[in-house]
């Protein structure tokens, strides 16, 4: 079942220069992500897991080695080439939400629709997260779960290929976080799309197609998951 | 409305009252803009369209008296397109409403109504009709203060006789815009009338059949010859006429005062907005650098969600343009409505056909460009920060604020003594350095506007008892038609209620020194004068020379002169001969630029030996002897002018009381909104960026007034430095305006007392505790638990 690659890494390092310090936050890195799998990145905080998704979401650039984005070379981009190409492509999910705290549910999803070439309907995309009575309620009236939900609706909204998740459920109790993963689980086989989850919990790998393990900015595991299981089963 | 608008939208309302202090600089700084700029236009504007209407004279030359044919010499030359010969006079009016005589200027006009040079506007009545000889046209003001219309009578003495006249009509003249009579610095419509005579009946009664004392004349535009150059050749060709006086239209006494305060309107319509859209840059710049680094997340989730820079950058410029959007439009009407005040009250000083408030869309739409480029320029630096922001660096926290010492702390003695307390606010202000830099300018700038406003109230009640009570301390001064012997002064000091009779004598005179020249007079008194006592400096009299000037300081700089240096005088009267006389003193004055001397050493000069133009007297403050005096002063032919100086300053003083009163508050609410804005933006976006540090304090068992009170110490030292800065640079600011305006007419004394420090950090103060008090109801209301909590 596995398509098309739709990143490839190619020995990609990123150095963060902080003060007088440079520190290598990836190494090496060379991996590829495949159309509608599900990849799970672990690893400990500071593995580098962080920075492969950002420069794979064109937030962030490598500092030597190569990323392809289909036959498209991603690190030749312009600024205004990435900034398409994050409006089109890709849909971010954060560990803390970032939602806009003046604006509600459904206006922070459309901060996504009204710059998006084909956005899906905003009360759809709601919808599709089972928020439809939080419509106009905002942030700071709204859980954990609901927050990120608003947030998963407003990466969906722009109809993105992939999404890319950093730690969806690393802010949220255990059943809010297995109910997430079972969205996303499902966004990924009604919808077809390719998602890339990063975490630092292990457990959550379970559910993957695919895992890579990283560690101290390198990657140390590739491995298939014959049987992901579904989001309920998974415990940690 | 997109959502970011939105966003916005609300983010606006969420801060709309410090955003309402800061769009109030903006509104103060263009509402001045607009209001001087208007009024400006509107002066600018009356004059340009009254002067073409009356064929306003480029020059005017008075002499003795000469046949209108020799006159018509003037219109030959170069660049002179057209002359008018006229009669005029100065006499006194006799009404019966009044109890004291009045001063009148009497001008001739052609017996029937042509288009001349200073054409008259007629208000009420007609012109002069075919068959009466002794018509009057009457100014407006002087009419209507004395309730005369088209069909009364009048009497004037004329020539040493007393005159019926027959009023037909009123009118107004570009000539008397600004109408002062001899002597005065505020027009006095009740005691001063312009009088428009037949021209047949003026040579008639003055005897001066087919001669005229004056010539208007006109220049062609863009004309190469200058005016001084053509008034030169004038002379020459009319020497043998007597002239006493050339006046260039720069120089005519009406037009002087008017083209003065137009360009002083035009000088002030930049200064004060500079000031305050500075201060508004300023601060809108502190807000926006912390409402950028506030939403650092938020900016960089919008560009995960691919935002351009550009849409992001924009939307957080919005933010400082609505400020300066809603300041400019505000200021835009408040400008108009004040526009409408200032001319409302130029009306009473200046007399036009129209004076008239209009909507200059050209200057409201550069008003609102002025406010938005302020706007744009103080939120650039903050938002430029969004721009520079990486993506992944955004969805980071803010690394942390630098730490570390300060300077002060290198001076250990005084670190030491300091509390915890004043150690956070010497730290805080280190580190936001443009913050504190920016409050500092802030309160610079509000103190510096009370310090000069505040020495500009001190100058002219300075200048008003320098020139009333100091140097001309008479209570009624009388002008001779002609030069007197010394019975005249004998018969003055015999008038009913008179305490105290001194000389005067007025030459006309023409001084060189080098290539340098100027056309003034030369006051003689006598040598024991109480009455009119010369003063330098520092208001202390001086001596009057018996031989030899005592120069005003303004003349000494334009002739080049210093004590000890000789100046040749040339007299308009008696011998007219030049004569090489020293200056002796220099003597101060603000208004005029008079020049004095012993009066028998003047006589001398002119070849008398002891004349007389006028006497000075002190008079018994009771009413019914006044009354006595009156009646004997209207019966006196001889008398030119009666000039009632209790009256004037009193006048004088009520008029500058509510003026002042108007300006001072004016003042206050401007320096006030500079303070209020610019503290209250520091301590809320110093509350703000402190949430933390404030919910830490709090679970460690600060209350709230504490807290606050480090916020009020760290307003107090910059407002405190700010005013400190303030001061001087008020002070160096009025010194530097009183040298622009300083004029032969006018100059403006620099006068510091203690008062004057002393309102303005009085004020500095109230404003900040005023400011901080609205910081303390925010930190009251502060969710300080949720602050503890955020992940910022």
């Amino acid at each position: 079942m596995k398509g098309q690659p739709i990143f490839r890494l190619e020995s990609v390092d990123r150095v963060f220069q902080m003060g007088e310090v440079a520190v290598r936050a990836i190494e090496g890195v060379s991996l590829e992500i495949f159309e509608g799998e599900l990849l799970v990145m672990v690893g400990p905080s500071g593995s580098g897991k962080s920075t492969i998704l950002n420069i794979i979401g064109g937030l962030d650039k490598a500092t030597a080695g190569r990323v392809f984005f289909g036959d498209r070379e991603l690190t030749s981009f312009t600024a205004a080439e990435l900034t398409r190409y994050r409006r089109d492509t890709v849909g971010f999910i954060f560990q803390f939400y970032n939602l806009v705290p003046n604006l509600t549910a459904r206006e922070n999803v459309m901060v996504s629709t009204e710059i998006s070439r084909q956005p899906m309907d905003v009360d759809e995309a709601l919808r599709l997260v089972q928020l439809e009575e939080r419509f106009d309620h905002f942030p700071s009236q709204m859980s954990g779960g609901e927050q990120q939900r608003v947030a998963i609706a407003r990466a969906l909204a722009k109809n993105p290929a992939i999404l890319l998740c950093d730690e969806p459920t690393g802010a949220l109790d255990f059943t809010t976080g297995k109910r997430v993963l079972r969205l996303l689980v499902d966004l990924k086989t009604r919808l077809g799309k390719t998602i890339v989850l990063i975490t630092h919990n292990g457990a959550i790998a379970q559910v993957a197609d695919r895992v890579i393990r990283l560690r101290s900015g390198q990657v140390v595991e590739v491995r298939e998951n014959a049987r992901p299981l579904p989001p309920e089963e998974v415990t940690w | 409305m997109s959502v970011l608008d939105r966003k916005l939208r609300r983010e606006l309302f969420a801060h709309v009252w410090l955003l309402a202090a800061i769009a109030g600089i903006v509104l103060v700084g263009v509402a001045c803009f607009v209001a001087m700029g208007t009024a400006y236009n509107n002066l600018t504007r009356a004059k340009t369209d009254y002067y073409r209407q009356c064929r306003m004279a480029d020059f005017s030359i008075e002499l003795k008296k000469a046949p209108r044919v020799d006159l018509r010499a003037v219109a030959e030359l170069p660049g002179v397109t057209e002359i008018r010969p006229r009669i005029q006079f100065y006499a006194t009016v006799d009404l019966e409403a009044a109890p004291e005589p009045l001063n009148a200027l009497v001008l001739s006009m052609p017996d029937r109504r042509e288009a001349v040079i200073n054409d008259i506007v007629l208000r009420r009545g007609a012109y002069f009709s075919p068959g009466r000889g002794n018509e009057v046209i009457v100014n407006e003001a002087f009419a209507e203060a004395h309730g005369l219309a088209p069909g009364d009578w009048v009497k004037l003495l004329l020539n040493n006789r007393s005159q019926e006249l027959y009023v037909v009509g009123t009118a107004i003249s570009a000539e008397f815009v600004y109408m002062l009579s001899p002597g005065t610095i505020m027009p006095d419509a009740e005691h001063f009338g312009v009088f428009f005579l037949k021209e047949s009946y003026a040579e008639d009664v003055f005897d001066f059949d087919g001669a005229a004392n004056q010539v208007l004349g006109r220049l062609a535009p863009g004309t190469a010859v200058s005016t001084e150059e053509i008034l030169d050749r004038a002379e020459l060709l009319l020497a043998d006429c007597g002239v006493f006086t050339t006046t260039p239209l720069a120089d005519q006494l009406s037009n002087k005062y008017l083209s003065e305060e137009i360009e002083g309107l035009q000088t002030f319509a930049v200064f004060m907005p500079v000031v305050f859209l500075t201060v508004a840059a300023l601060v809108l710049n502190v807000l926006l650098t912390r409402l950028a680094e506030q939403q650092r997340t938020i900016v960089g989730t919008l560009k995960a969600l691919g935002y351009s820079d550009w849409q992001v950058f924009l939307h957080f410029l919005k933010f400082g343009l609505a400020v300066g959007l809603a300041g400019g439009l505000a200021g835009c009407g408040l400008g108009y409505l004040l526009a409408e005040w200032m001319t409302w009250v130029y009306r009473f000083f200046f007399v036009f056909p129209a004076l008239e408030n209009h909507f200059y869309p050209g200057r409201m739409l550069a008003a609102l460009a002025i406010s938005l480029g302020c706007a744009l320029l103080g939120s650039l630096r903050g938002t430029r920060a969004v721009l520079r922001l990486q993506p992944a660096e955004a969805m980071r926290p803010a690394p942390p604020k630098r730490g570390g010492r300060i300077l002060l702390e290198q001076v250990a003695f005084f670190w030491r003594r300091l509390g915890v307390g004043w150690r956070m606010v010497f730290r805080s202000l280190a580190r936001s350095r443009v913050r504190s830099i920016a409050g500092v300018f802030a309160a610079a700038m509000g103190a510096a506007v009370m310090t000069s406003g505040f020495m500009m109230v001190e100058a002219t009640y300075f200048l008003v008892d320098f020139q009333f009570k100091w140097l001309v301390r008479s209570d009624i001064e009388l002008t001779f038609k002609d030069e007197r012997g010394p019975d005249a002064l004998l018969e003055a000091a015999r008038l009913p209620a008179v305490a105290r009779a001194e000389p005067l004598l007025n030459v006309a005179c023409t001084f060189e020194h080098g290539h340098l020249r100027h056309e003034g007079g030369i006051t003689g008194l006598a040598a024991d004068a109480a009455l009119t006592v010369p003063r330098d400096a520092h208001a202390r009299p001086i001596r009057i020379p018996t031989s030899g000037l005592a120069m005003t300081r303004i003349l000494a700089q334009i002739l080049d002169l210093e004590p000890g240096d000789r100046v040749t005088v040339r007299p308009t009267k008696g011998l007219r001969q030049p004569r090489q006389v020293p200056v002796v003193e220099i003597a101060d004055s603000y208004l005029g630029a008079a020049i004095y001397t012993d009066i028998e050493y003047l006589s001398r000069l002119i070849g008398e030996e002891y004349a007389l133009t006028g006497v000075q007297l002190k008079v018994e403050p009771d009413p019914a002897a006044r009354a006595e005096l009156n009646r004997h002063l209207k019966q006196l032919p001889a008398i030119q002018g009666v000039a009632d100086r209790r009256t004037m300053i009193q006048s004088l003083e009520d008029t500058i009381v509510l003026n002042m009163k108007v300006f001072i508050f004016v003042l206050v609410v401007f320096a006030g909104v500079i303070f209020f804005g610019s503290i209250l933006n520091s301590s809320l976006v110093s509350l703000a960026e402190r949430r933390r540090e404030v919910a830490t304090l709090r679970t460690l068992g600060y209350g709230p007034w504490q807290i606050g009170g480090l916020l009020l110490r760290e307003s107090l030292l910059l407002s405190f430095f700010g005013t400190l800065l303030g001061l001087p640079l008020g002070y160096y600011l009025t010194v530097a305006m009183a040298a622009s305006y300083e004029s032969e007419l006018m100059r403006f004394p620099v006068i510091l007392s203690a008062a004057t420090p002393a309102t303005t950090a009085l004020l500095a103060l109230a404003f900040t505790v005023t400011a901080y008090l609205f910081v303390q109801r925010s930190i009251h209301r502060m969710d300080w638990l949720a602050a503890l909590q955020a992940s910022e």
